[in-house]
């Protein structure tokens, strides 16, 4: 992967696909590196598109700095990355961690932007997302890495993922041990410090908009996407079936499908940021993707009317014969 | 940063020869040099005028190092091949040149830059050199050295929380790019070593 100087920092990137075809960049979550979108390059440039990943500063093969990382500092250095590239415009689909970026680059640099996509994220900590993150690094600095790995898989994946899994997980422990810092990880997330919400400033944001959430993402639940939704009108909310919050890993192919779905929308038109919430079929090959969300999208329980009541039988007295 | 493969081959030679005394005596020659230089640094650190409360947290620092050096040394089982001792002196070279500047007097009780470079040169090692992806799966848990290896990583997983608050916080006029560099430089030199260790390790 080559590796570019912006500022005083090394940013290892990989960019794939004809230099004359739309971008799509790929910003990581906390614990991830550029090389996990190799399977999103390999759907997407064969469909017509150029794929860029990189890694973030203190992700993978990029700088690491120890003292400090601003947080405005990742979408100001994606700026320059771009710019380094010489590319103009992109779509920017991001994940957790990664879509905060996003939304800083939507909100600072919104004409870079072709289209945005948030995946598993949140514009502010909620109090539940604040508690989280502050045990999170509480068991990364007094426990270590392993433990925070440990932690993770169970909060990013479903049962079903880790029973499928189980014999592998050992191995994919270890690679992500080697190729993770923890001091860095741990930078970081101190940058959440100074975190600032974002949510004043969502309404800047004019890009088509996907949200996307996991049906079961307890990590960051349906108000951290909901209230994204309310802020960005030119939004869309989707819904993943049975996913957790890492669909990304766990679900690639319905992931990639919702994916294409709506950049085709954004690029041969049929788009219609409504702020409507949707529901991701569960088949990638399926002819309709996205269905009508019935009911309350915010519950995780759709409560069913009470069944009406029926009105008191009231009896007319029936007159007392006389006797005869 | 050391490539995933560089591990698994570690790791696959080792799961086929066994922690022997020759792989054991070079692990040990690695982590000597590496701590020493780091037992050295705190040694003399810890006599910084003003340091305040930091200066407690360096005498730990520096007591930790000491008594992983004695847990290693206890546990190894030594080759006497003097072979390994010269083969290693190449291999960890750039370490032993980096402490040795560090420490050159007039040394980090007088150069603040010198101060701050062996705290970011500690740091590195304790980050950078990790080898319990090493140990493969075969490998007898309770096996004396084994044990002594994870030991050995957790408590550098503590120690460098010491070593990062000390980066983040201690007070120095250095300009926090400059800081950086130095910290990103430092990273780059013990990947460096430890690469060459690992293939030095699965050499016959």
């Amino acid at each position: 992967m080559p590796t570019v100087r912006l500022a005083q920092h090394n940013v290892n990137y990989e960019l794939v696909g004809d230099p004359d075809a739309p971008v799509i960049t790929f910003i990581n979550g906390l614990t991830q590196n550029a090389k996990l979108w190799k399977n999103y390059a390999d759907y997407f440039v064969p469909r017509g598109y150029r794929v860029l990943a990189y890694d973030m500063l203190g992700q993978g093969r990029s700088s690491k700095p120890v003292i400090d990382i601003k947080m405005t500092a990742h979408a100001d250095m994606l700026a320059s990355l771009l710019d380094e590239l010489d590319i103009k415009q992109t779509h920017l689909a991001s994940i957790s961690f990664g879509g905060i970026i996003a939304l800083d680059f939507a909100i600072r640099f919104g004409p870079r932007l072709e289209s945005l996509t948030l995946m598993s994220t949140f514009a502010e900590l909620t109090p539940q997302l604040e508690f989280l993150g502050a045990v999170m690094l509480q068991g990364l600095t007094d426990v270590g890495l392993p433990y925070m790995q440990n932690m993770l898989y169970p909060m990013n994946m479903s049962s079903t993922w880790i029973a499928a899994n189980r014999d592998r997980i050992p191995e994919m422990r270890r690679a992500g041990y080697i190729g993770n810092d923890g001091y860095a990880m741990q930078n970081l997330m101190e940058s959440f410090v100074e975190f600032k919400p974002l949510t004043p400033d969502l309404h800047k944001i004019t890009a088509p908009t996907l949200i996307m959430n996991g049906e079961f993402d307890f990590f960051t639940p349906r108000e951290c996407h909901e209230l994204i939704r309310s802020k960005i009108h030119n939004s869309r909310l989707l819904i993943i079936q049975h996913a957790y919050h890492a669909f990304t890993v766990e679900l690639p192919a319905v992931t990639m499908r919702q994916l294409e779905v709506f950049l085709g929308q954004v690029s041969y038109g049929g788009w219609h940021g409504d702020q409507s919430v949707w529901v991701a079929s569960d088949d990638p090959s399926a002819k309709t993707q996205w269905l009508p969300c019935a009911g309350d999208w915010t519950r995780a329980i759709q409560v069913a009317q009470p069944p009406q009541e029926r009105a008191p039988v009231v009896r007319k007295p029936t007159p007392k014969k006389a006797r005869p | 940063m050391t490539d995933l493969e560089r591990y698994d081959q570690a790791r696959a030679h080792i799961a086929r020869v066994g922690f022997t005394p020759e792989i054991q005596s070079k692990i040990a020659l690695l982590l000597s040099a590496a701590k020493s230089g780091n037992l050295m640094f705190h040694s003399q650190l810890q006599w910084m005028p003003n340091l305040g409360l930091a200066q407690q947290f360096i005498i730990s620092q520096s007591a930790r190092e000491m008594e992983a050096l004695a847990l290693l040394r206890s546990m190894v089982q030594w080759s006497p091949d003097p072979r390994l001792l010269t083969e290693s002196i190449p291999i960890v070279a750039p370490l032993s040149t980096a402490w040795g500047q560090i420490l050159m007097p007039p040394g980090p009780l007088f150069l603040p830059r010198a101060a701050y470079r062996g705290i970011s040169l500690g740091h590195a090692q304790l980050a950078r050199m990790r080898l319990s992806p090493i140990i493969p799966e075969n490998a007898d848990p309770l096996a004396p050295f084994v044990v002594a290896l994870q030991r050995m990583e957790q408590e550098d997983g503590r120690m460098l929380q010491t070593q990062i608050r000390l980066l983040k916080n201690l007070g120095t006029d250095i300009p926090v790019s400059e800081r950086e560099d130095f910290i990103e430089q430092d990273q780059e030199l013990v990947s460096a070593v430890f690469e060459q260790f690992l293939i030095w390790l699965t050499a016959p």
